[in-house]
């Protein structure tokens, strides 16, 4: 097809095979979660282990694909979102691999979250034919073959995972305070001082990472269209993300703000970074219309 | 940003004189929160509007601009006044404590021990086994063991602040001392620049096709700059590479396509070249025949229901088309084919139009930023001072020997990770628990 690159039916093939059995296996590591959570605890070694398997088939994905596309993979919502939910899984399994008590119950509301994006990527577009959401092998245009390209995406998907994971304990603290402690599920939650200490560092982190990709896109914008800054949609809504984690992680460590308003702080960012991520592209128009 | 006067007694605040209440309101964390909030609530409604409307309503709008500046203004105040005590803080700690100050800290440990040697020198190891660095001291209750670490997580703040006060001051500078302006232009062009007083000569626009044809091809365009009639810059300007010079900054926009069209009217025999532009006008008489052109298209084609397209970018099939306009009504439309004569009836007799060839034009955007190198600074210091603020987390952690109950008792304090700070006490007091059973 003019305009895309040729790709042999093996590569296809291997890179639709890695894709779809990543997914399972990621719908299996939530399903095995959800069963810790319930109570099944001896589950958590078992789905901590099928997510780090999914992790490595997504990362076989992302190398096939990279091949097939003959360039780094981060152009478009699909190789963006890709990218995004495999450095999500990361951050976690890193987390899960540091911290000496393990919280599974963290993965048990990382995972579903991740299932979204990719039903985002997967099943949105066949229910909204508005949403289209290409899977094709397109080359890179003059203006995304920049090295600033790699940092500034780089940047993005880690900035967007850890404020997934904020997210996720930020869920996690809501349903525990709501459900008080009689409840097995509740229960079952890590205190709630640790979900406000896994939300800090997972926003914290993904705050570095959100500046890194600012910066970096400051600089490209400046080097490819003469302006550090244009007042994009797209540029204003990682703006807007930002100062709403700056605004929690100063409210956290400054006024020593805990509880309620700062899970609600880091609710509205994480919105603020899904509208940035999807809304922006199909309800706002602007520059970054490639991705 | 700092605390504000909220810890302050109401007697304490009225003692303060009206400026250093306006002080304190101006570097308070609130305010800085509030205008933070502002303005996200502020663009979240600019983005909804038209882009190019938000920008001449919101972004430069007086309002828009006094937020800024009053968060500018807090950063400045709160810097200010965090300076010192920080720098004490962070350089000058307090090494020596009394037994009742650790027990009044948030994280604590009291360890049976029956020698106060045996016990100091148990938490020197387990400090240093810890990654602290340790220094001793002797206070009014006998000798007090001081450790710490990752002091300079104490300036992570101050440094974030002052970074972005120099993008702020970057921004600023840059756009008040510098200029914009685009131009553009075909081989043998000379451009002159009044804003900057500068004067370019095209000396050469390549266009190289990329391996897919469909894709838009990069142009190269080589100049010289020149000032006061002296060259100060000579290179080669495309996508994503910039000719920068002296603060000055030349970048490629976007390419246009100059078709050279001969225009001979066959009554007279007269003829002339003209270069056109899409969305120029060719006039062919004085009762208004005109030629309005529409697009240049290289590689020509038309869509079955008669939509011309361009297959691609290589210059395969040049095509210049237009719309022949007559009384103020559109007749027909015009194709230009190469070297293929049209003829147009006109008032003036037949008019005859050939596209003898084309050529690229490139178009530039012409800057000068004399704030870059201030804004280069504060990025890197606002990852720095990112860095440092969330990932160097300070401890400081005291020992002292309380005779009386013959315990060791241990305290520590941390700035914004408690329980970082109370998964090293835990460590500490297993390495001492280890020490003891040996």
């Amino acid at each position: 097809m003019p305009g895309y690159i040729q790709v042999s039916a093996s590569g296809l093939f291997w890179e639709n095979t890695l894709f779809n059995v990543a997914v399972a296996a990621y719908i299996l590591a939530m399903l095995s979660y959800l069963v810790h959570l319930f109570g099944k605890k001896e589950f958590g070694p078992f789905a901590s282990f099928v997510l780090r398997l999914a992790f490595l088939l997504h990362t076989a994905f992302i190398i096939t694909r990279t091949i097939n596309v003959e360039r780094v993979p981060f152009v478009g919502h699909f190789e963006f979102g890709n990218l995004f939910i495999w450095a999500t899984v990361l951050v976690y399994i890193w987390t899960e691999w540091r911290l000496k008590d393990k919280y599974y119950a963290v993965g048990a509301f990382l995972t579903p979250l991740a299932v979204l994006y990719i039903g985002y990527l997967t099943v949105v577009p066949k229910i909204f034919t508005s949403v289209t959401i290409s899977r094709l092998h397109s080359p890179l245009p003059p203006v995304l073959q920049s090295n600033w390209l790699k940092l500034h995406v780089s940047a993005s998907v880690f900035g967007y995972a850890g404020f997934t994971l904020a997210f996720a304990a930020a869920v996690m603290w809501l349903l525990k305070v709501k459900m008080g402690e009689r409840s097995s599920l509740a229960r079952a939650l890590p205190q709630t001082k640790v979900l406000e200490e896994y939300m800090y560092r997972a926003s914290a982190f993904g705050f570095l990472f959100q500046s890194i990709m600012i910066i970096s896109g400051a600089i490209w914008a400046d080097t490819s269209w003469g302006r550090y800054w244009g007042w994009d949609p797209k540029e204003m809504w990682s703006l807007i993300t930002w100062f709403v984690f700056a605004v929690y992680l100063h409210a956290r460590f400054t006024r020593g703000w805990t509880g309620r308003r700062t899970v609600t702080l880091v609710m509205v960012g994480w919105v603020a970074m899904v509208f940035t991520w999807i809304g922006v592209a199909w309800l706002l128009t602007g520059i970054h219309s490639f991705g | 940003m700092s605390k504000g006067t909220s810890g302050l007694s109401k007697s304490q605040a009225q003692a303060e004189s009206p400026v250093k209440q306006i002080l304190n309101f101006l570097s308070s964390m609130q305010l800085g929160l509030i205008l933070l909030l502002l303005l996200a609530i502020t663009s979240v409604f600019a983005t909804l509007r038209d882009n190019e409307a938000a920008i001449t309503t919101i972004y430069r709008s007086w309002w828009f601009i006094g937020m800024m500046a009053f968060t500018a203004l807090n950063l400045l105040l709160c810097t200010a006044r965090r300076i010192g005590p920080m720098s004490r803080l962070a350089l000058h700690p307090q090494r020596v404590v009394s037994s009742d100050a650790i027990g009044k800290m948030s994280v604590k440990r009291a360890l049976k021990m029956n020698s106060e040697d045996i016990a100091l020198d148990a938490a020197r190891s387990a400090f240093h086994a810890t990654g602290l660095t340790v220094t001793e001291e002797d206070g009014a209750e006998g000798r007090v063991v001081f450790a710490q670490r990752g002091k300079f997580g104490y300036f992570g703040s101050l440094i974030t602040h002052i970074s972005l006060l120099l993008i702020l001051l970057g921004a600023m500078y840059g756009s008040l001392t510098g200029f914009e302006d685009r131009n553009g232009g075909i081989v043998g062009d000379h451009i002159d620049v009044e804003k900057g007083e500068l004067h370019i000569d095209i000396l050469d626009v390549r266009m190289e096709q990329e391996e897919d044809p469909t894709i838009r091809p990069r142009v190269f365009t080589e100049m010289i700059v020149k000032k006061d009639g002296r060259e100060i810059a000579h290179g080669t300007v495309s996508i994503n590479q910039p000719l920068r010079f002296a603060g000055n900054t030349i970048y490629h926009m976007t390419f246009r396509y100059v078709s050279d069209v001969r225009v001979k009217n066959l009554t007279t025999g007269e003829e002339e070249m003209v270069q056109l532009l899409d969305v120029d006008q060719l006039q062919l008489d004085a009762d208004g025949t005109t030629v309005h052109i529409m697009q240049f298209f290289p590689n020509f084609s038309m869509h079955a229901d008669g939509m011309p397209y361009s297959k691609n970018y290589k210059p395969e099939r040049p095509v210049l088309a237009g719309i022949l306009v007559e009384g103020g009504r559109a007749v027909r439309n015009v194709f230009l084919q190469l070297d293929t004569p049209v003829v147009i009836e006109t008032a003036n007799g037949e008019m005859e139009l050939e596209l003898t060839t084309f050529q690229n034009a490139a178009v530039f955007s012409i800057t000068r930023n004399m704030g870059r190198p201030i804004l280069v600074v504060g990025a890197v210091l606002l990852i720095l001072g990112l860095y440092l603020s969330f990932f160097l987390f300070p401890r400081r952690f005291w020992a002292v020997y309380d005779k009386k109950i013959a315990t060791l008792l241990i305290g520590g304090r941390s700035y914004r990770n408690r329980l970082g700070l109370e998964q090293d006490m835990e460590r500490i007091e297993s390495e001492i628990s280890s020490r003891e059973g040996e």
